[in-house]
């Protein structure tokens, strides 16, 4: 069976669980090579046995983003392993604990900045050279938020980190288009575990999130989420770059 | 136009434009005004040693806070590829926790009396520029740090908002024209004292006393999304 991403090669971090999982499965099944770049082989290495119990190809190598040397061993050893890298999606995030902003210390603020920011850095920089030998194939996806555009009232340095994210995603779309490289992000909601906890410790959280919800649904996030990454990843969306898609069953609607 | 007749304020980054010539404009309109140039703000006892000194020169805490500062090597461009950690460091981080601590510290100045928090974010970080991935990163980053911020310090009257000058307002090579194919609808990009001023010192003034979290483009009808 040839799919969409047959013949590429897909590393996606924080994909242990959640989005990055979802985000996995759906490159998994369209024929991709899968890199299951997670900080714990606990939560990695079942999502890349599933993946192989498809018939699907999948293997886990456990990567802290927030380390350029752990970083650059996930890339290393992928191109090693499947000769090349056409699809880096940095998904990995940590540190959304509801807090006041003016009580925010450094801590708080290193684990914000060093996962999405720092990991988006390193993905992106420790990437480029495989991105730009796959040229048109050549693909930088980073899993942001809306509340990146909106900005959070819960959790204030969640929206700076997703922002930049978002700004990344521009600027570097417009430095590696000439090579046919495509930046995007994807902002969702969907079912991961971070979410369902947050609206265990909040209902009123997720009858507000529902209610706002067009579709009546959260996502899933393999099919409502990793769908738009193959999109992105996949031929398909060779022409969009520089964009957030917002994957969020019509909630935000800012853009 | 002395709007800001009762008002102390403080700019960041005033030894330089676009901080100089809003600091005139914040003086212009009434206000008492002090220009931070070199204080430390990467630390958040910098940031609060910086305000308290502010504080005591202008007798009394303070109303308004201008945020221009920006470590300079942020404005150089640079190919992605080639920014080590080093570099990353020094415009990301720097930048972020200067913005940080310059929030925390207008929130200890302000808590329980209210005031304004104006960012100075250029349009370019919306629209995205090759060889600024840095500079555009951190901006944006700015910018939605100040939203969430608004969000959460509502209630206590503190509004913060963002200021979008034309690109060519900070030394990064770029222009109006390459945030939009289209020619500065008001002619150029305008003076930072004659054209961004009177935006800061509504913003900064009580005329502005329900608008919180808001990006005002002043870049002469360039930038006009959403």
């Amino acid at each position: 069976m040839t799919g969409r991403l047959t013949g590429r090669t897909v590393v996606v971090t924080g994909a242990g669980q959640g989005v990055g999982e979802g985000i996995a499965r759906a490159c998994a099944s369209e024929g991709a090579n899968v890199v299951i770049a997670a900080r714990r082989a606990e939560t990695g290495e079942p999502v890349a046995a599933a993946i192989r119990a498809d018939g699907a190809e999948a293997v886990c190598i456990v990567t802290d983003v927030t380390s350029r040397a752990a970083m650059t061993r996930c890339v290393e050893e992928t191109v090693g392993r499947y000769g090349g890298l056409e699809v880096m999606v940095h998904n990995a995030y940590r540190g959304g604990s509801p807090h006041r902003l003016e009580d925010a210390d450094v801590e708080l603020w290193e684990h914000n900045s060093r996962t999405a920011v720092w990991g988006s850095y390193y993905s992106a920089v420790l990437a480029y050279p495989h991105l730009a030998a796959a040229g048109a194939r050549g693909r930088l996806i980073l899993v942001t938020s809306p509340a990146g555009v909106e900005g959070s009232a819960n959790i204030p340095l969640y929206s700076p980190v997703k922002a930049a994210q978002r700004a990344m995603a521009k600027s570097l779309s417009r430095e590696w288009g000439p090579l046919g490289i495509t930046v995007n992000c994807i902002a969702p909601v969907a079912a991961s575990p971070a979410l369902i906890g947050a609206f265990e410790q909040n209902p009123v959280l997720k009858e507000r999130v529902e209610a706002r919800t067009s579709l009546r649904r959260i996502g899933d996030p393999e099919r409502d989420i990793g769908s738009v990454a193959v999109f992105l990843a996949s031929d398909d969306g060779a022409y969009v770059t520089g964009q957030t898609i917002v994957c969020d069953g019509g909630s935000f609607m800012g853009l | 136009m002395a709007t800001l007749g009762d008002k102390r304020a403080v700019v960041t980054g005033a030894a330089s434009e676009p901080g100089r010539g809003l600091e005139r404009a914040l003086r212009d309109g009434g206000a008492s005004v002090l220009g931070l140039a070199d204080a430390a703000y990467e630390n958040r006892a910098g940031a609060e040693a910086a305000f308290a000194a502010a504080q005591q020169e202008l007798g009394g805490p303070l109303d308004v806070v201008v945020h221009t500062a920006m470590p300079a090597v942020a404005y150089e461009p640079v190919d992605f590829a080639t920014v080590d950690d080093a570099r990353w460091h020094a415009v990301w981080e720097v930048a972020m926790r200067s913005a940080l601590f310059v929030l925390q510290a207008a929130h200890g100045q302000m808590s329980g009396r209210g005031g304004s928090v104006v960012m100075v974010t250029p349009t370019v970080a919306m629209s995205g520029a090759a060889r600024l991935v840095p500079y555009t990163t951190a901006v944006e980053g700015q910018r939605l740090l100040a939203k969430a911020a608004a969000r959460q310090w509502g209630p206590d009257g503190i509004r913060v908002n963002c200021l979008a000058p034309a690109p060519e307002h900070v030394p990064i090579g770029v222009d109006s024209m390459s945030v939009s194919l289209a020619a500065p609808a008001l002619g150029g990009p305008g003076d930072v004292e004659a054209d961004l001023g009177p935006v800061v010192v509504w913003l900064a003034s009580d005329a502005a006393h329900f608008v919180t979290g808001a990006t005002v483009c002043a870049d002469g009808g360039v930038w006009m999304a959403p």
